[in-house]
């Protein structure tokens, strides 16, 4: 039986399957995806489907499919007039059990707008929304304190403006500023400062760009929320903001701030609300729009790329790897290469440094046998279940945060290195090819600094991924030729000892190739 | 009188068939030139713009060596002022 559809909708022929959504609409319509009743997914079907037959399929977002086996009444309904095109019980996949798209803890999730599944602020009740309100005023005073006076931002404000609540299919709270100052190493040096003064007042920071970080805020149920802190400023005419804007605009249509009510709550907004929703979102920003993406210049993005971003070279891969670390403690087996280290040095050497250390299992196994070490890394969520071994056996292992794609970083933990004198010995373990261009003429200048009181570093890098070989990708690796490692080693004063190349199998051209260095700084 | 005639209109069909070969060819030149000139200028359109966002990326450099620049003088500046107007005025007159 076909579905009973509103005879107001243009919506018509829809179709659900385990791939997607199939409708029919002359016109360019967003639709919201409903689950027993409850919003799970929106998408706007002409420009999120692919056209076949005169009809528009939009698939299944990847995030959502594993949870796609079984019944559910699934309606489709036309965000703006609230008309239903489709209304029907559907089973997907194989399954009998009612559909629930909620995380291990029970809570329901929905797709947001970077098509993620998020606890998104619809399926929030006030008492769990009021912890969020709580973080934004106390970012904002804090932010205050440090001599910024910022305001709710993109979705949030549009919330606020809108309609005085939060968005529904929204799931972050974002926060903005526009600084005095107009030239971009300015706006720059002045986050910089921002992030020390909120560090200083007990804030764990963690920076998206050279004007951009989240805040990491502790609610009442001690649960850590992060909040977004975009910077802005105004030049040559245009409003720019991290991390989408760049559009004409008077300095007065920010200060001095006005207000703006969210969930009850009086906040910080700009002076002139509708300039900035239109710079942000364009003139309708007045018409809801759960699937909303940004189409940002290429212009505006290469400014802001240029100005302020490539600070966080493949964070988000190892995130997300690190993520699914398994929680028991890690199998502690040294690498070859390590073995290797060991080898080379003819015992275990009494101080490493470990850049890119990773899972750093060499790092206890090296602990474990009398040597000092010190793992540095980027993303130190990797590291953490040895972290835990380490100080329950009570070794000498340590961690510390380095960005190589920063330079501060690179100088800052190269320096405190070289506080303590004498040899040591760097290991740089598929980093060199982890990174980019940049990032590896940080990490020679790290070493170079690090080996000041002599000792040697120890690189490994891939230098060709091979033909059938899945280990570059798996490790999120790049390869590097060895003449480009040797010929920046040689341009940063450097002396390779050695040097050699072997492939992951012997016999076949198909592997990857893994090349080896030893390298001093004679001086 | 005929014969010349005819001769006269036969060369004049071939000046006209060269004539139009003629400006074929350069208008193949031309066309030739045109969409040369228009790869090499796409091709330094290209280059340019790598290195118009190499000049941008130096904002940031810029500012992270100030920052450090400035967070580790402050420090000296606090602990050891004779020193480091020594240090100063040495490095001033070296410029």
């Amino acid at each position: 039986m076909p579905p009973p559809a509103d005879l107001a909708s243009d919506v018509s022929g829809v179709r659900v399957d385990d791939e997607g959504i199939r409708a029919h609409s002359v016109d360019e319509v967003v639709l919201d995806v409903l689950f027993d009743g409850r919003r799970i997914w929106s998408f706007w079907l002409q420009r999120d489907g692919e056209s076949t037959g005169g009809s528009y399929v939009v698939a299944w977002p990847a995030a959502l499919r594993r949870y796609l086996n079984g019944t559910t009444r699934l309606q489709l309904v036309e965000h703006v007039t609230g008309f239903v095109a489709y209304d029907a019980e559907v089973r997907l996949g194989q399954g009998d059990a009612r559909i629930a798209v909620v995380n291990e803890r029970g809570l329901p999730l929905g797709i947001d707008k970077s098509l993620r599944l998020a606890q998104t602020f619809d399926t929030r009740s006030a008492e769990h929304v009021a912890p969020l309100l709580d973080s934004i005023e106390e970012v904002l005073t804090a932010l205050r304190k440090a001599g910024i006076e910022a305001f709710p931002a993109y979705g949030t404000l549009l919330g606020a403006v809108r309609g005085g609540r939060l968005i529904g299919h929204d799931s972050d709270a974002d926060i903005g500023y526009v600084s005095d100052f107009t030239h971009p190493v300015d706006v720059v040096r002045e986050s910089f400062r921002l992030q020390r003064a909120l560090a200083d007042m007990g804030y764990s920071i963690q920076r998206y760009s050279g004007a951009a970080f989240k805040v990491d805020v502790l609610e009442a149920d001690g649960s850590v929320r992060g909040l977004d802190v975009f910077g802005g400023f105004l030049a040559d005419g245009n409003l720019h903001l991290m991390g989408e804007i760049r559009a004409p605009f008077e300095r007065e249509w920010v200060f001095p701030l006005g207000t703006t009510t969210l969930e009850g709550r009086e906040l910080p907004a700009p002076a002139n609300t509708d300039a900035f929703l239109t710079a942000t979102y364009g003139p309708s920003w007045r018409v809801p729009d759960p699937a909303y993406q940004f189409g940002t210049p290429p212009s505006t993005a290469r400014r802001l790329n240029g100005w302020f971003r490539g600070t966080r070279v493949q964070r988000e891969a190892w995130d997300r790897t690190y993520s699914r670390l398994p929680s028991e403690p890690p199998d502690i087996r040294p690498s070859r290469f390590a073995r290797w280290v060991r080898r080379q040095e003819g015992r275990v050497p009494a101080r490493v440094v470990d850049i890119g250390c990773g899972t750093a299992t060499d790092d206890l196994w090296f602990a474990r046998r009398g040597a000092s070490v010190l793992g540095l890394d980027y993303a130190l969520r990797g590291s953490e279940p040895v972290a835990e071994l380490a100080a329950a056996e009570g070794v000498d292992l340590t961690f510390r945060d380095m960005n190589l794609s920063e330079l501060r970083s690179t100088l800052a933990q190269g320096a405190r290195v070289a506080q303590q004198p004498g040899p040591r010995v760097v290991t740089a373990r598929h980093i060199a090819d982890a990174t980019d261009r940049v990032g590896r003429a940080h990490l020679w200048r790290a070493c170079d600094m690090m080996l000041r009181g002599g000792g040697r570093l120890y690189v490994e890098v891939l230098t060709d991924r091979g033909t059938d070989d899945s280990f570059a990708r798996e490790q999120h690796l790049r390869p590097v030729p060895m003449r480009r490692v040797l010929r920046e080693l040689e341009g940063r004063g450097a002396t390779v000892l050695s040097h050699r190349q072997t492939r992951a199998r012997p016999h076949s051209r198909a592997g990857h190739r893994i090349g080896r260095l030893v390298v001093e700084w004679r001086r | 009188m005929a014969t010349v005639r005819r001769k006269a209109g036969s060369a004049g069909a071939r000046l006209r068939v060269r004539a139009k070969q003629a400006a074929r060819n350069l208008g193949r030149f031309r066309a030739g030139v045109h969409a040369e000139s228009l790869q090499a200028l796409r091709e330094r359109v290209t280059v340019l713009e790598q290195e118009v966002q190499e000049c941008r990326q130096l904002n940031l450099r810029l500012a992270e060596l100030t920052d450090v620049v400035q967070e580790l003088l402050l420090p000296m500046a606090q602990r050891d002022e004779e020193r480091l107007s020594m240090l100063l005025e040495k490095y001033s007159r070296g410029l």
